[in-house]
């Protein structure tokens, strides 16, 4: 037996370097301490998964780094830092290392971490980012497009009922200065190959329920939480979703094949 | 009708064999395994040291005693080796001599004669049942009866030579089948092909694509799915011929044409050989400098063997890497469990039948057998997840998990 291509290791390096454009764009938005916030992060996010590889064989996962990207770019640059940390180990933890490390879970750990540090610091303001972090996120999801990672129909779907979104009067004056934190939780959260549905079927209904929930619920918050808590709620139900795509499918197929 | 599978991966490899079929070294030894037979309890037949002719029984089944297994070979039995529960592990026979045992070809081909006929003469194995890949009752008429006449498998043969070397023989087996079934027989080819005509219930089908286009589970899932129920078997097309000359002649090949091939090879090609040969017999004076490893079966599914296995007609002979010695740090670690597969769209496209993937793949992972029957695994073999371990990367042979699935699920029907 040989082995291909696309082992989980590489799989975990591609989209580490497919989120390296976004670290750049960190850098010369938030400056030397937002590249320490992020580094302090890698590190909270290196020492579970060290603990986590002692006590109970967990292997290591560059991919978990994406969690810790995440938290970093959207959460606001005034919550304490001790907050961020806190949040950055709730996702590390409770979403991915005790599921059995990256790959066994259901859940992103920087959805995870984002909706946890927004419900726990509620005076926290999230600021939207504009135009020039949509500009960093896309030379990686072209990258993990053409190397078959990213949910394709996951995204389109996205895209789709976000551009159907914004041709209702009012929304696109709302979602617009946030266009590149929501290209940033659509490529690294939503569109998670792990956590999201499996079935093509099952992704497009993701795909276009996160995007409906951001609207949604941007009318009521800031549109960088919205973008959040539609991708949680999204990603919960994909479980569900898959389900019913696959009890749908496996009905159809037989009918149609004339078995019981 | 052709049949167009978009899913599939081109998997491409060093070493693809010549296809033509020139001389290859002698084979001084053989073996048969008691695993190749799955679900037949063996009892042999013959002691070490005794001297068996081509055709000679070697074993039955003591279920169903009229299941025997044939020597390859004329020679002598070199040693029998027996595993748990009294089960036949490994027979060696060392080549000596050239007697034959002639079987009596039946004045008319009906079901019961050439059922008679493949039980006596020790080809009946080569048939294989699905759902659960067994070796099928000789009282069972299946739904369907699926030849694969092509292989898609990287650095295999291409059937079509090796069918034209044998068209008369093939032929024959061919118009034989349909007794065996009430239903259709598929025989499934490559584009380009025209292995034999359509009639009397033979049904000529043609698949395009990248692997696992030429497996049968692949036939099997767009022709005659038996997710749910049904019973099909399956044959490959060199078992067919053998058929043939058995119907014709009384006795079966000595030989079967292999595809010696892989990048640890100096000349790639395909070369006669007999069952279950000794590998290191057909490779000597033929390796490339540098160690390697001998795999009966493809790059993808074969496993390292010291002689070719039953139902593999393909021998890959592929670089070894070196082991690394794991430094104290690591060992000091508790062991690291193999990585979950992550969902990628090349492990998407690895599995021929239109299953869901990834659910099955879980299911499979963590020994959900409920939810693995859900998904359709009835209809798979170990074969068929080949192409999904090899996408995956991570460590865990998929084929092992769904057959552990498969024999659950075997005690509960």
């Amino acid at each position: 037996m040989i082995r291909g291509l696309w082992t989980p290791t590489t799989v975990g390096w591609f989209l580490l370097a497919s989120a390296f454009p976004v670290v750049v764009a960190l850098g010369l938005e938030q400056g030397v301490p937002g590249l320490a916030r992020l580094g302090l992060c890698l590190v909270v996010v290196g020492l579970w998964q060290t603990a986590f590889r002692v006590s109970l064989a967990v292997g290591f996962a560059p991919a978990s780094a994406i969690g810790a990207l995440a938290v970093s770019v959207i959460a606001p640059t005034d919550v304490a830092l001790l907050q961020v940390l806190l949040a950055v180990s709730f996702g590390a933890v409770m979403a991915e290392l005790i599921f059995g490390g990256w790959g066994r879970n259901f859940l992103s750990a920087g959805i995870a971490a984002l909706s946890f540090l927004s419900l726990s610091v509620p005076g926290a303001v999230f600021e939207p980012a504009g135009p020039g972090l949509a500009l960093a996120v896309l030379p990686g999801a072209v990258m993990l497009i053409l190397t078959g990672i990213l949910p394709v129909a996951l995204a389109l779907a996205y895209i789709a009922v976000l551009g159907a979104l914004v041709l209702i009067p009012g929304q696109w004056v709302l979602l617009s200065p946030a266009l590149g934190t929501i290209a940033f939780v659509l490529v690294f959260l939503v569109a998670d190959p792990v956590a999201s549905a499996t079935t093509t079927m099952g992704r497009t209904v993701q795909g276009g329920m996160s995007a409906a929930l951001l609207g949604l619920l941007a009318t009521g918050t800031s549109v960088p939480q919205a973008a959040i808590f539609a991708a949680l709620l999204a990603a919960l139900f994909a479980p569900l979703i898959d389900h019913g795509v696959i009890t749908l499918k496996m009905q159809l197929k037989r009918s149609r094949r004339g078995q019981s | 009708m052709l049949h167009k599978f978009r899913k599939g991966l081109e998997i491409s490899l060093k070493g693809a064999p010549e296809q033509a079929i020139l001389p290859g070294n002698r084979v001084a030894s053989v073996a048969l395994f008691g695993e190749d037979f799955p679900a037949i309890r063996t009892k042999k037949t013959v002691v070490e040291g005794q001297r068996v002719a081509r055709g000679d029984s070697l074993f039955f089944d003591r279920k169903r005693p009229e299941i025997v297994v044939t020597a390859p070979v004329s020679g002598i039995v070199e040693s029998i080796e027996t595993g748990p529960q009294r089960r036949l592990s490994v027979l060696r026979i060392v080549c000596e001599g050239d007697e034959v045992r002639t079987f009596s070809a039946p004045d008319s081909l009906t079901r019961e004669s050439v059922t008679a006929l493949c039980l006596v003469s020790g080809l009946w194995p080569a048939f294989l049942q699905r759902p659960y890949g067994r070796v099928p009752d000789p009282g069972m008429v299946p739904d369907a009866i699926f030849v694969t006449a092509m292989e898609t498998d990287p650095l295999s043969a291409d059937a079509h030579v090796v069918i034209d070397r044998h068209q008369e023989a093939f032929q024959r087996g061919i118009a034989a089948l349909p007794l065996l079934t009430d239903g259709p027989v598929y025989v499934c080819q490559a584009p380009g092909s025209n292995v034999c005509d359509t009639g009397n219930r033979v049904q000529v089908e043609t698949f395009m694509g990248a692997h696992p286009a030429g497996l049968a589970g692949t036939h099997i899932d767009r022709l005659h799915p038996i997710e749910t129920r049904g019973t099909v078997w399956q044959i490959h097309y060199q078992d067919v011929t053998a058929l043939g000359n058995l119907l014709q002649t009384g006795t079966l090949p000595g030989t079967l044409v292999i595809a010696l091939s892989g990048p640890g090879l100096r000349q790639p090609r395909l070369i006669e050989a007999p069952k279950g040969a000794a590998l290191t017999d057909l490779v000597t004076d033929e390796l490339t400098d540098g160690p390697v490893k001998l795999l009966s079966g493809s790059p993808l599914s074969g496993c390292e063997s010291s002689h070719l296995r039953r139902r593999n007609w393909q021998v890959s002979v592929l670089p070894r890497t070196p082991h690394v010695r794991a430094t104290r740090w690591a060992k000091a670690l508790p062991r690291l469990r193999p990585a979950a597969a992550i969902p990628t769209q090349a492990l998407t496209r690895a599995i021929g039948p239109d299953l869901p993937t990834m659910p099955l793949i879980r299911a499979l992972s963590v020994g959900d057998t409920e939810t693995a029957e859900r998904m359709g695994c009835r209809a798979l073999l170990e074969e068929d997840l080949a192409v999904a371990s090899y996408a995956a990367g991570n460590g865990q042979d998929f084929g092992k998990m769904l057959r552990r699935t498969l024999d659950l699920l075997e005690l509960d029907a």
